[in-house]
């Protein structure tokens, strides 16, 4: 069966099919992407981080489970977790539906961004690295 | 090593999900595992189980030989009959569980796993000896269909040559389906009504007649809103149901007793059979872990090798051998070993789910649901 990924552009995006989006405040949204969602398909548990915890790059702050699989979700930045979408506790299916819109997962406030934004990747990167997973 | 197909998978190929299971290519789903799972739970839905291990069992010592094998009683089955059984090793540990069906006086068909295809026909090759019967591996040459919801009598009976309504569950009967030759068993793995269908001269090489039975049963049920179902539906449906996967709730260090499959163990038949020494045994000293089902009261799903934790949270009690989401209940279920004293339904025990001891209690679990309301006992309004 052959897919279409949504990769927005002027997001970022890591290796494990998290997204990156930098607010005009300075702060970020990240949730996982919509190949990730497609892979797990029929998103039915979500396990969130806490708000006003510490994270490292690429920490774990979170569980998505599906029926039959589990997967982490990595912080793409270091930095402070300031919000996270409560709504998704109840409504698990949002991260399906929208996952760069109502499916988000949390906000940050960053610690070293510009350092961390050269670590992800750009949209037109990471179509190549989800298309390097087909082949 | 390259993946076994099954006579559909050009259907799966072209529709489905796939994955590898027991190895084979299989479709994991074709639309989601919840939608099928429901539509198998509201309505029907249909299973390729053509994986799956077939043997014929023929001759004068067919019955006696099966008597041997396995634990429960063959020979109190009449012709067109079957029943569900383990066999086990002289440990008593299983070796397998199956279905028995008996055909006439001198000819057998047994139905086992997919993942001990191999093993389980060289089991039954190396204990024949001695026993005038001849065994056929046809897991190959017939395909076999799972029908099965409370529409898929309905379902069935529109493509059948003859009435399927009188057949009683674990009987077998001879019909034609869509004009091909086949059997069609009142049985299954959800917990529903149903039937699993077995279609003759459905060879890999030529699988048409497994495709037109697939074709006309998605059409006869499309009244009904049937829908092709994959493993993921077929796993969720049989966790709901309580029923046991060989590999996770079952296998050779497990006997039937702590399997609380005790029901098909006849000590009391007339002839021996293997293991039966073993599990006096076991019966006269007592089992000291038992399988219990478990529903989480907090928001966490359990999932295979999780730790069991007592209430309290204090000690490590056993170790889930299968769990998941029951889109049925909306909650987190699973099945375990724990030891006896915990077995009693309502007794609180904690999950380890990747470090937090989420709470759950010990519940009826065979099936998890309300048995008035779903499953193939229920009321119909």
């Amino acid at each position: 069966m052959s897919e279409e990924y949504k990769v927005p552009e002027g997001l970022y995006y890591t290796e494990e099919h998290e997204w990156l989006k930098v607010l005009d405040d300075g702060n970020v949204l990240m949730g996982i992407t919509d190949y990730a969602q497609k892979q797990l398909h029929e998103i039915v548990y979500v396990e969130l981080p806490e708000v006003g915890k510490d994270v490292e790059r690429m920490d774990t702050i979170g569980t998505v489970e599906s029926v039959k699989a589990v997967s982490d979700v990595y912080s793409p930045v270091s930095g402070t977790i300031i919000e996270v979408n409560e709504t998704l506790l109840d409504s698990p299916e949002l991260l399906n539906e929208d996952p760069y819109g109502e499916g988000w997962i949390a906000k940050m406030k960053p610690k070293n961004l510009d350092a961390d934004l050269k670590e992800l990747m750009t949209a037109e990167e990471y179509k190549k690295h989800i298309e390097a997973l087909h082949h | 090593m390259s993946l076994k197909k099954t006579q559909l998978y050009q259907y799966h190929k072209e529709h489905g999900r796939l994955i590898e299971f027991a190895g084979f290519e299989m479709p994991v789903w074709f639309e989601g595992i919840i939608p099928e799972h429901n539509a198998v739970r509201n309505a029907v839905g249909i299973f390729d189980t053509s994986h799956m291990g077939r043997m014929r069992a023929e001759g004068p010592d067919a019955e006696r030989f099966l008597n041997y094998i396995v634990t429960n009683d063959v020979s109190a089955l009449e012709p067109g009959r079957g029943l569900y059984t383990v066999m086990c090793n002289e440990r008593g540990g299983i070796v397998d569980d199956l279905i028995v069906y008996k055909l006439t006086p001198e000819r057998f068909f047994v139905v086992y796993n997919a993942s001990n295809r191999e093993k389980d026909f060289n089991w039954f090759l190396r204990h024949s000896e001695g026993f005038d019967v001849e065994l056929h591996d046809v897991s190959d040459e017939i395909a076999m269909i799972a029908v099965q919801g409370p529409r898929a009598l309905r379902t069935l009976e529109k493509i059948s040559s003859r009435p399927l309504s009188d057949v009683d569950r674990f009987q077998i009967v001879e019909t034609r389906l869509s004009g091909v030759e086949a059997m069609a068993a009142r049985t299954g793995y959800t917990g529903e009504d149903g039937f699993e269908v077995f279609i003759f001269d459905a060879t890999l090489e030529r699988p048409e007649k497994a495709l037109q039975v697939w074709n006309a049963l998605l059409e006869a049920g499309e009244e009904f809103g049937i829908k092709p179902c994959g493993l993921g539906a077929r796993d969720s449906l049989r966790l709901e149901a309580g029923l046991c996967l060989y590999g996770n709730d079952i296998d050779e260090n497990i006997n039937p007793l702590e399997a609380r499959l005790r029901w098909v163990v006849k000590f009391k038949k007339p002839s021996d059979f293997i293991g039966r020494e073993a599990l006096l045994r076991i019966k006269e000293e007592g089992v000291k872990r038992l399988r219990v089902g478990i529903m989480m009261e907090e928001r966490g799903i359990p999932r295979k090798g999780y730790e069991i934790w007592d209430g309290e949270g204090e000690e490590k009690i056993g170790v889930v051998t299968s769990g998941g989401y029951s889109p049925t209940l909306n909650v987190g279920i699973a099945m375990g070993y724990v030891p006896r004293e915990y077995r009693k339904i309502g007794t609180p025990v904690r999950i380890n789910i990747r470090g937090r001891l989420a709470r759950g209690k010990i519940v009826k679990f065979h099936p998890f649901y309300d048995e008035t309301k779903y499953g193939w006992r229920r009321v119909e309004a």
